[in-house]
């Protein structure tokens, strides 16, 4: 197992997450495509990294996941709210 | 060896469960194929010998950001979530253009071939971490901070707006 193997799964993992972020038309799915596709960078700095920097950035990044997830889910509601649906498609105006 | 073994059974369950997320229709359905897919991701941080970052994906994510979408699976409406079939030529073009980006970053990958991983597993405590977080990172650590404090006040000024609003 060398240092490709690894960097080949995460990249794996972050194609597969962008894949359903760019397929799935819901607010909310596409909002966990884009955590997983967090978590998937998240798994190559911990792989591919020196030891100790690489999981200290790990962390931080944690922390800022979960910052964007509690935004993004705010907005999420908001914008259902205004417009009744939480399809991205069906949002199609600009001013509510 | 053992190690290797982990790592690939580990990855090859969160990649598993990223693509049946993908195909699955009921949102709860994916929301715990997602949480499969991160605890698997806690088992390839053990395996990768990071054992508080396990630790901590799985309180973070795995507990507190999870929870979070299932509150707001639930707190919207069933009738908003009407799920129209995708036209298929989008979903073409998204595969298309993930298997791009796949292709690209293997693409420039090519140079780790000659790296390989060398202590094949190792214990590391908390001590390690902090003194990164306190030492070289400390200015990130505290901006972050303030991150999470702006994102405290525009979660809670959205949605009281919207409770102010009916």
């Amino acid at each position: 197992m060398n240092k490709f193997h690894l960097a080949a799964l995460a990249f794996a993992l972050f194609a597969t997450a962008a894949a359903g972020f760019l397929t799935c038309g819901g607010l909310v799915r596409m909002l966990m495509f884009l955590e997983l596709m967090l978590n998937a960078a998240n798994v190559a700095f911990v792989a591919l990294g020196p030891a100790e920097p690489s999981r200290a950035y790990a962390a931080l990044l944690l922390a800022v996941a979960a910052a964007e997830a509690g935004v993004g889910l705010a907005l999420i509601l908001a914008l259902a709210q205004v417009f009744k649906t939480a399809e991205a498609a069906n949002i199609k105006e600009l001013k509510g | 060896m053992i190690v290797a073994a982990a790592v690939w059974t580990f990855g090859a369950v969160a990649l598993l469960a990223t693509v049946l997320m993908i195909f699955q229709r009921s949102p709860v359905k994916a929301a715990l194929l997602m949480l499969a897919a991160l605890l698997s991701t806690a088992g390839l941080y053990l395996a990768l010998s990071a054992q508080l970052l396990a630790a901590l994906q799985i309180i973070l994510y795995a507990g507190a950001i999870m929870i979070l979408f299932v509150v707001a699976l639930t707190a919207l409406p069933a009738a908003w979530r009407d799920r129209p079939a995708p036209a298929s030529f989008r979903r073409v073009l998204g595969l298309a253009a993930a298997a791009v980006i796949l292709g690209e970053l293997l693409k420039a990958a090519g140079p780790l071939k000659a790296l390989t991983v060398d202590a094949p597993f190792s214990e590391t405590g908390a001590l390690g971490l902090a003194r990164q977080l306190f030492g070289p990172f400390v200015l990130q650590f505290e901006l972050l901070s303030l991150v999470i404090l702006a994102s405290i006040v525009g979660a809670v000024a959205l949605t009281s707006r919207r409770r102010g609003n009916v």
